[in-house]
Parts: structure tokens; C-alpha cells; sequence
């Protein structure tokens, strides 16, 4: 029935795997990979982060859908990455098709090829694994012969910019909608009937979002004119997916046989923040707030360590210290391996000494290397701006700590480009970063190293934010060139987004439908690995855009009207676009908002999933 | 902190299929959490970041297959070694193969110390001429010295290799190599290869055996 020849792919990649760098990214074979028999199960479906295996492989998005999807018995998930250039140099010349890495499948004999899109930078990606594995780029030109092509994940909240390509969206949390979408199809795949009839029955299904049953119009100005759902019965807006609980977490990793980004296991502590910092993403899109109680967390690191042999765990969350029992955490997970050398990672601490006393609860299980703090701003006036109130002295108190309790480094995250952001704010954080290096000193000697990342704004959709232009280039580039001066001066290491990258990033972030032309044209220009600094290329953008027709900077350096159609409009996360326009204005004021645990500002998630809130004794939402 | 002496435990593997593709150091990592894996008591390392003690006797180059891979490690208590290999083997995987396990005594030498040379059997692809490969193979060994440079030196082949023998299969002619490896001077068959014109994936190379020192003076393999 299938035509899949793996035992072919195999005899070519022998010889090609040779002439490659790190060749294992490419062969699969990992403790924990799931190989089942290709004819005993009835749908096929390949997970593909569009990037290199060492950034993918760790992805614990993907490692759960793998997970979710290999428990049914009559479906099989295998996995599939991009290919470095010097394969995929290779593939193309001996004509081999991407392939899978567990049964070395063709990509276009899958039923369903489902890409994880975290963020933006990775979308001519998706071309090109489409296009290694024969599978038409644009939705138009498939048919009922091609797989369904599916994705999801953090930058799915804009889908419009890959519109073109992607047959069905799922928005929102996909643990449910993974296996609710394979059941569509199957059902579907039970008689010959019309690719139609499959996305009707998907746009059927909460939280997917077909694109092509919604028709865009502009208005002579460019701004969006109108979305119309043209189809009968589909939702406006599609509502994102949220899980009023969340599963019992994964815990057969896969143990890779080459070295990636994060070689560990991860378990999420908690879903979603109640801070409601402006600018960011994250903590927008992910509400409401749901906790895993301790127990399932100890259950969850125990089996993952069995099952995998790691020696390392991360505790992810948005902010770990909010944890309504964190203490209890890290001090069940110190008693509970304190006997077995594993390293625990507590990423996402906010700037309190509480966080300086948890990390001293894990002892000799806190990782080495140096602590982080992210106070994003530097001057009060800017954090009430973007709604991280603090006090200069509660940040320097926590530095003091730091060093008292044995760190002799510490590294610092600010944003540049903030909206009403002078100078006098960017040298606030110079000043601040080096009165921290002379507090360490006083306290450490020499030895204290102080590290600046910075990061340029974008304003994010869906944030308070999203109307926001990006600052031009000119006054970033002044910002980063008097950081760089006076990190240099103080002896202090920085870090920063070059500003081309960050462009890319803001216009797949904030464009709309029309940029799908102009990513075929880029990928067709040669852009790929766009994520990777060395490898991108700003060029094969600006000439794809000129080849469209398109201006980037109504994108990025256009202040959007209020009342205007936004791109993403149409897809809702819960938030309230009212809301998010009552946090503009207060922004605008300089006023800030609390933590909104204790006090309920009506964003909408309420409204839109209250009804799913299981009670208090049961699990924990930071909703009151 | 354990203050008894280990036991140290010394196996014989073979490394196989797509864990070629697996370097050294990858190779040690995957060998440190198979054996966390196992649940066998190790033996860490003392410090801040205490590591299990484990010990291979030499890097194979990747993309080569070896059925004589030597790993040293060490267990808090004493196990029956059929217990080891029976949980170590469960917890590998498949590509990898324990051929031989044994104690071994504390102070007898690293195995890194001991090893003197390498065997290696080389198979070709169909399409590659045999016949010529071991006529320039001829002309190469008569010359005085064969210079190939590493990145930042030179070395002489010519007193890296010990030995070479042809051997006609049913699948036609393969070539033996037995080359020095030593921490000063270690042959890599794949060098002496690109000098005779052949690229990389157009043969396929296997260690056979290693050949450690005067002390026990036997080969294995």
C-alpha cells in the first residue's frame, strides 16, 4: 500500500552520511525513540521542528505530542528536522527525500506532517523541508495524494504569515488537538471523499483555524479591510485551546547519541504568569495560570530520570518563583535526589532574595555557572512603563545576596527600543550594571563577572503592546553602540540581538497574509537557517520584498491605528483586545497593574474559560 | 563520601550500525547514562560536579565500526558480573554489544597507557577498484617516508603503520591494517586512505582488535 522504500534511503545515506558534519543528527536510533511497524498502524504522522536536531531534539513541545501520539495504538508519530546545509547540499544531489529518522520514511508518505513553529525565524525552514520531501509549498496546489500539513505552537498566535502553506492551525495548547485532528482525518481517510470535506471537518474542532475559509480584504491604505469567513459554520474568531488541567507531564525523553542544545530532562512546574508585563508574549497568550501540584512534579522527575539516565532536570515555568508551593518543591526534589548527583535547573526567577534562598535550598544540586536576573528596565519610570515594578534597591539587594551566598557571576537582562524609552534610560542600565559589578566586587573581589544581554523590543500581538511601531534602526543602533562603549570601558561582557535579525523577527511577527509571498520569494532567494546569525541573510529579505512589491516598514515602523483590523485579530487568546487597550493607555500613563492573582482586571480569560476552572482543592489557577 | 576501594570492572564492546555515527565524547555520555540507567552502584568522581568514573581505551573515529571497544568503570560494591553485564546490557543500546566482561585489578594500568596498536579491516564498495587501490597501496609503502599533515603538524604514516595485508573474500579484496595507537602516535586508516585516492564512504572500516602492552602482551579481540 505505502510506497515507502527506507531500506533505499538507508543504502544513499551510507555513502552521504561520510561527507557530513556530526552525521548522527541524521540517524535517529536514540534510548526511548518509538519505532513501531509502518503497516500495523492506520495514520502516520511526522513532528518536525524546522530547525537542526540539536535545537530540536530538546523541544519539549514536540516531546510530548511525540509522546501523546505514539500511546495510540493505531497511530505512529516519528520525528524529522531541518537538515544543515552540508546535508542538505547532499540530499539534493543524490535526490533523497527528507525522511524521518526512525524508519527513514519519505516525508510525503506521512498522513500528516505537523511542524512546531515556536518562533518566527524559522519559517523559510518549513519550505524547505516541504520542498526536500516533494510536497507542493503552497496549500492551494495539494491534493488528497499529499499529506495534511499542520502546525502549532508559540508564533501560531500570527498564523497569517504562513498562511499560504499550512492547511490547518492549531491554536492554542495541543495536547488534545493533536490526536482530535488525527481523528478528523481518519475519519475522513474512511472513504474518497474531497480534501474539502477534511478541513471542514477540522475548522469543526475548537482551537483550528483554517486558514483558506477566510477571505482578507484591504483597504486602499494597506490596513486590513476586512476577514470574512466565507464558510459556512466556522468559528470567528478561532478561540485558542487551553487545558483546564494539566496532564500528568512526559516523562520518556528520548536520550540523543550526539550532544544538543539542552541534554536534560524538562518538567513544567506551571502554565501561564500572573504578571502581566507588557511587552511580553508569553505571559499573554499563555493565561490562565495552572499549577502541577508538588507530588506530580516528584513523580514526574523521578520517572524521567529512570527512564533516561540524565543527570540534569529543568523546572520550566514562566516565573518559577511563582509557584504558589515552590518551597515545597525544591525542598521535596533536594531530599528526594540529594543521594543521586543530579543538577537541578530553576530557570525564570523574579528579582527577590526568595528566589536567592531557593536556589540555596537545592545545595550542592544547584547547577555552577552564574545566577540571572531580568529586570528588563532600568529606570523606574521604564519598568512602570512596561509593568515590571521594582525597586532599584530591591534589585540591588538581590544582587548583594547573590554574591554573599558564593555566585561570582551574574548576567542581566534589559530590553532597548521600549516605548517612550530616551537615552537617559539606556544609560540607566550602564549605570546599574556597574553599580552591581561594584557591589560584587566589594563583596567577591576580581573574580565577579557581570554579563549584559540585551534585547531589542518587538512589539509582540496580542500584547498591550501590539500597536506599537519598532524603534528605526539609526536609534537602536546609537543605543547599542553607547551600551557597547561603556560595557567596554567597565569590563563587562555584552550580548545583543543584531538589529537585521531583529527586523525578520518583527515583520513575520507582525505581518499579515500578503508576507507569505514574500517568504516563498526569500526561501527562493536562498534564505534558510534564518535563526542562525552566521547563516542569515538580510539581502535575500529586502530583495523579496522589493520582488513583492511589499514596503517591510509598514510592518514594523508604522504606528497602528486603535480602531484598525490587525492581522491576528481573528484569532483570540482570551485576552481582551479592550483590555489590552485599557494597559496601553495606563502605559501611557505610566501607571502599573499588581499581579493579578489577587486582584482580577477582567482581561477576558474569565469570561472565555472560567466555566473550565476546576475547584480550588483540586488544582491550582491563578485566577481569584 | 565512600571510602572503600571500587571495584573495577573492564568490558569488551562492540559498536555498531548508526552508533558509528556517534563520536568519542558522545560515546562517553551515552556510556554514563546507560549505566545510571542500570541502577549499578557507580563510583563518582569526588568535587562540585561529581562525574561516574569511566574510562574507554581509545576514540574511534566516527563512522567506524568496532568489534573491540575496551571501557573501564567503577562500582561502589561488588557485583556478580553476570548481574553487571545482564543490567548494563538492558540499558544499552542495540548497536552496542558487551562481548567480554572481567574485574580488573585498581592499580593495574590505564587502559589508555597500555594500548600500543590498533587492528583494522577495510572493506571497499563494489564500484572501487581493488586491484589498483593495492597497487598505489604498493607504491606508497616502498617510499622512505609517506609525510600527511594534521591541522598543525606532520606526521609519518609510514611509522604509524605496522602493518598491511590483502585478503580475498567472496566479496573481493580487503585490506588488514595493524597501525601504532598510543597517546604520541595514533594511525588512522582513513589517512593512509585518502593518500591512495579514496573519499570517505567509499569503504568502510572496522577495528578488529587492539593490541595492549608488555604487562599482559596479548591481543584482543
Amino acid at each position: 500500500m505505502t510506497n515507502n522504500q527506507p531500506t533505499n534511503i538507508n543504502k544513499k545515506l551510507e555513502k552521504i552520511l561520510f561527507s557530513v558534519e556530526k552525521p548522527g543528527r541524521y540517524v535517529g536510533g536514540e534510548h526511548n525513540q518509538v519505532r513501531k511497524d509502518w503497516n500495523s498502524v492506520k495514520t502516520h504522522i511526522a513532528l518536525v521542528f524546522p530547525d537542526i536536531y540539536d535545537l530540536g531534539q530538546p523541544n519539549l513541545g514536540l516531546a510530548i505530542l511525540y509522546d501523546i501520539v505514539n500511546q495510540q495504538p493505531d497511530m505512529l508519530a516519528e520525528r524529522a528536522y531541518s537538515p544543515w546545509v552540508d546535508m542538505e547540499a547532499q540530499l539534493r544531489e543524490n535526490k533523497i527525500p527528507l525522511f524521518s529518522l526512525e524508519s527513514k520514511t519519505p516525508l510525503n508518505k506521512f498522513d500528516i506532517i505537523g511542524f512546531t513553529l515556536p518562533y518566527e525565524q524559522i519559517y523559510t525552514n518549513v519550505l524547505n523541508i516541504l520542498d526536500l520531501s516533494g510536497v507542493p509549498l503552497l496549500a492551494s496546489e495539494r491534493t488528497a495524494e499529499h499529506p495534511l500539513i499542520i502546525a502549532g505552537g508559540q508564533a501560531c498566535y500570527n498564523p497569517e504569515p504562513m498562511a499560504d502553506f499550512i492547511d490547518a492551525f492549531a491554536i492554542g495548547e495541543g495536547e488534545e488537538l493533536i490526536l482530535e485532528i488525527s481523528r478528523a482525518y481518519q475519519e475522513w481517510k474512511r472513504y474518497p471523499s474531497p480534501r474539502l470535506e477534511l478541513f471542514q471537518a477540522l475548522a469543526r474542532i475548537p482551537g483550528v483555524y483554517v486558514p483558506s475559509f477566510y477571505e482578507v480584504s484591504y483597504a486602499e491604505d494597506g490596513t486590513i479591510h476586512s476577514v470574512f469567513p466565507w464558510m459556512q459554520g466556522v468559528a470567528m474568531p478561532v478561540k485558542k485551546r487551553i487545558l483546564a488541567r494539566l496532564p500528568a507531564p512526559t516523562t520518556r525523553f528520548l536520550v540523543p547519541n550526539v550532544e544538543t542544545v539542552h541534554d536534560r530532562i524538562s518538567v513544567e512546574i506551571m502554565r501561564g504568569c500572573t504578571r502581566g508585563c507588557r511587552f511580553c508574549h508569553a505571559g499573554m497568550v499563555n493565561r490562565p495560570v495552572r499549577e502541577r501540584s508538588p507530588e506530580e512534579i516528584l513523580t514526574a522527575v523521578q520517572a524521567g530520570l529512570d527512564a533516561t539516565g540524565y543527570e540534569q532536570v529543568g523546572l520550566l515555568s514562566l516565573s518559577s518563583s511563582d509557584h504558589t508551593r515552590i518551597l515545597d518543591i525544591i525542598r521535596e526534589v533536594y531530599a528526594r535526589f540529594k543521594d543521586s548527583r543530579v543538577q537541578v535547573n530553576l530557570p525564570s526567577l523574579r528579582i527577590a532574595s526568595f528566589s536567592v534562598d531557593l536556589m540555596d535550598e537545592l545545595k550542592e544540586l544547584r547547577p555552577g555557572g552564574g545566577f540571572t536576573l531580568a529586570p528588563e528596565a532600568a529606570t523606574e519610570r521604564m519598568r512602570a512603563i512596561i509593568n515590571k515594578p521594582l525597586d532599584e534597591a530591591v534589585i540591588l539587594e538581590t544582587a548583594r545576596t547573590i554574591f554573599e551566598h558564593g555566585w561570582l557571576s551574574l548576567k542581566l537582562y534589559f530590553m532597548i527600543g521600549l516605548p517612550q524609552e530616551t537615552m537617559e534610560d539606556v544609560q540607566a542600565i550602564l549605570d546599574l550594571a556597574r553599580r552591581i559589578k561594584s557591589i560584587g566586587k566589594s563583596i567577591k573581589g576580581n573574580r565577579v563577572r557581570v554579563h549584559l544581554g540585551i534585547a531589542t523590543f518587538i512589539p509582540k500581538p496580542h500584547t498591550p503592546f501590539q500597536w506599537y511601531s519598532i524603534e528605526d534602526a539609526q536609534s537602536l543602533q546609537s543605543k547599542i553602540d553607547l551600551l557597547k562603549e561603556g560595557t567596554r570601558r567597565a569590563d563587562i561582557k555584552m550580548t545583543y540581538n543584531p538589529p537585521d535579525s531583529t527586523l525578520l523577527e518583527s515583520w513575520l511577527s507582525r505581518g499579515d497574509r500578503r508576507l507569505g509571498a514574500v517568504i516563498l520569494q526569500a526561501w527562493k532567494n536562498g534564505a534558510r537557517l534564518d535563526a542562525w546569525t552566521e547563516r542569515f541573510n538580510v539581502t535575500a529579505w529586502l530583495d523579496a520584498f522589493a520582488a513583492c512589491g511589499i514596503d517591510p516598514d509598514f510592518y514594523t515602523r508604522r504606528q497602528r491605528g486603535l480602531d484598525e483590523i490587525l492581522p491576528w485579530d481573528h484569532i483570540s487568546t482570551g485576552v481582551s483586545k479592550r483590555f489590552l487597550l485599557t494597559d496601553l493607555r495606563l502605559s501611557q500613563a505610566g501607571k502599573t497593574r499588581e499581579d493579578c492573582r489577587n486582584t482580577c482586571f477582567n482581561c477576558g480569560i474569565l469570561d472565555a474559560y472560567g466555566s473550565l476552572k476546576p475547584s480550588e482543592q483540586e488544582i491550582y489557577w491563578g485566577c481569584p | 563520601m565512600n571510602n572503600t576501594p571500587p571495584v573495577r570492572i573492564r568490558v569488551q564492546f562492540s559498536k555498531d550500525g548508526d552508533l558509528r555515527f556517534t563520536g568519542h565524547l558522545d560515546l562517553q555520555r551515552l556510556f554514563e547514562r546507560a549505566l545510571r540507567r542500570s541502577g549499578l552502584p557507580l563510583r563518582y568522581s569526588q568535587g562540585f560536579n561529581p562525574k561516574a568514573r569511566l574510562s574507554i581505551a581509545s576514540a574511534l573515529p566516527l563512522g567506524f565500526s568496532s568489534e573491540a571497544e575496551f571501557l573501564d568503570f567503577w562500582l561502589d560494591t561488588e557485583i556478580d558480573l553476570q548481574e553487571v553485564q545482564q543490567r548494563l546490557s538492558a540499558a544499552l543500546p542495540r548497536d552496542i554489544t558487551i562481548r567480554h566482561i572481567e574485574a580488573v585489578p585498581n592499580q593495574a594500568p590505564s587502559l589508555q597507557s597500555s594500548l600500543l596498536a590498533s587492528e583494522y579491516h577495510v572493506s571497499f564498495l563494489p564500484e572501487i577498484d581493488t586491484q589498483e587501490v593495492a597497487a598505489k597501496l604498493s607504491a606508497l609503502l616502498a617510499r622512505e617516508s609517506i609525510p600527511f599533515s594534521r591541522r598543525a603538524k606532520t606526521v609519518d604514516l609510514k611509522d604509524l603503520l605496522l602493518a598491511a595485508n590483502w585478503q580475498r573474500t567472496a566479496e573481493g579484496l580487503e585490506l588488514s591494517l595493524r597501525m601504532k595507537s598510543t597517546p604520541e602516535a595514533n594511525g588512522r586508516p582513513d589517512e593512509l586512505l585518502s593518500l591512495l585516492g579514496l573519499t570517505a564512504g567509499s569503504y568502510q572500516v572496522r577495528r578488529t582488535a587492539l593490541i595492549f602492552n608488555a604487562d599482559e602482551m596479548t591481543k584482543h579481540g
